[in-house]
């Protein structure tokens, strides 16, 4: 069978706008799933989605996430002009948190959005410049591949 | 344990019941998002104080089947709405976290081992 067109779909997400949160994420998840994804899969993916998405909203300044499904994987794009992270390493690490009060009142800001994106995708890559913007790109394979 | 027992056994407040009475699998407590977000297991419960919309986010991406607001708090018209929409069972108890999820366990509600 020859490789199909890969599928994309792109949404915008418009900074501090926690009443449209998980939007994006559960629609992916309808989506993949409707696709016949597996299952487990979906939550995975929908999981990356949501942390990836929070982050454009509260961090980013708002953005453009995507989901372009490709024959042997799932991958997930969040992209924003904001501030960009000035210690990529630190911000990996569980707890690590620049959140703004006002959110952590809300239950953001346990500094896990990353960590569990890491957890929860098979590939992890984010490109970064402070003052320019983030570009988040997590993959998972569908036919269990792990590149390590 | 269904829902709707848990609901009763308890005498929580209920906002939301869905038609469909299904069984939890265990329990998850917090008020992080993330920390719920990475560690509940599918198909849980939930007891946190968090009353807002992102609530909801995090329930339908876990599969949570129950909210339980503690310590009297109750859920913004957003929350009740979308719980209606997504068919998450929410309710609340004026017991607080500590107090509601000993009597969760009283009731047998356990956490499968994980490895
Ligand atoms: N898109 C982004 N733009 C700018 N900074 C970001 C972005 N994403 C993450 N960060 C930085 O990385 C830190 C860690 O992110 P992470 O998602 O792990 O935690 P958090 O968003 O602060 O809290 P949580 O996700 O647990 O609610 C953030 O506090 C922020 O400083
Ligand atoms: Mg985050």
């Amino acid at each position: 069978m020859s490789a199909r067109e890969p599928l994309i779909v792109q949404r915008e997400v418009k900074p501090l706008d926690f009443l449209a949160a998980g939007e994006t994420a559960s629609e992916f998840k309808e989506l993949l799933k409707s696709l016949g994804i597996p299952t487990d899969i979906c939550r995975r993916a929908s999981i990356v989605t949501y942390e990836a998405e929070m982050n454009t909203v509260i961090h980013g300044g708002g953005g453009v996430m995507s989901l372009r499904l490709e024959d042997d994987a799932i991958i997930i794009v969040a992209e924003d002009q904001g501030p960009g992270i000035a210690d990529l390493e630190k911000a990996m690490q569980e707890g690590y948190s620049t959140a703004p009060d006002f959110v952590r009142e809300m239950g953001f800001g346990a500094g896990m959005g990353l960590p569990n994106i890491k957890k929860y995708s098979d590939k992890l890559e984010i490109d970064t410049r402070v003052g320019e913007g983030t570009t988040l790109r997590a993959y998972i394979f569908i036919k269990g591949q792990r590149e390590e | 344990m269904k829902i709707s027992e848990i609901c009763n056994s308890l005498e929580l407040k209920v906002y939301w019941m869905p038609d469909e009475d299904v069984d939890v699998k265990g329990a998850v407590v917090g008020d992080l998002l993330s920390f719920v977000m990475g560690n509940a297991p599918a198909g849980c419960l939930w007891v946190t104080i968090q009353n807002h919309l992102n609530v909801a986010a995090v329930a339908v991406l876990k599969e949570i089947p129950l909210v339980i607001l503690a310590s009297g708090r109750e859920p913004s018209s957003e929350l009740i709405s979308r719980c209606e929409s997504e068919n998450i069972a929410l309710a609340s108890t004026s017991l607080d976290a500590y107090t509601i999820c000993g009597k969760l366990y009283d009731l047998g509600i356990r956490n499968e081992e994980r490895i």
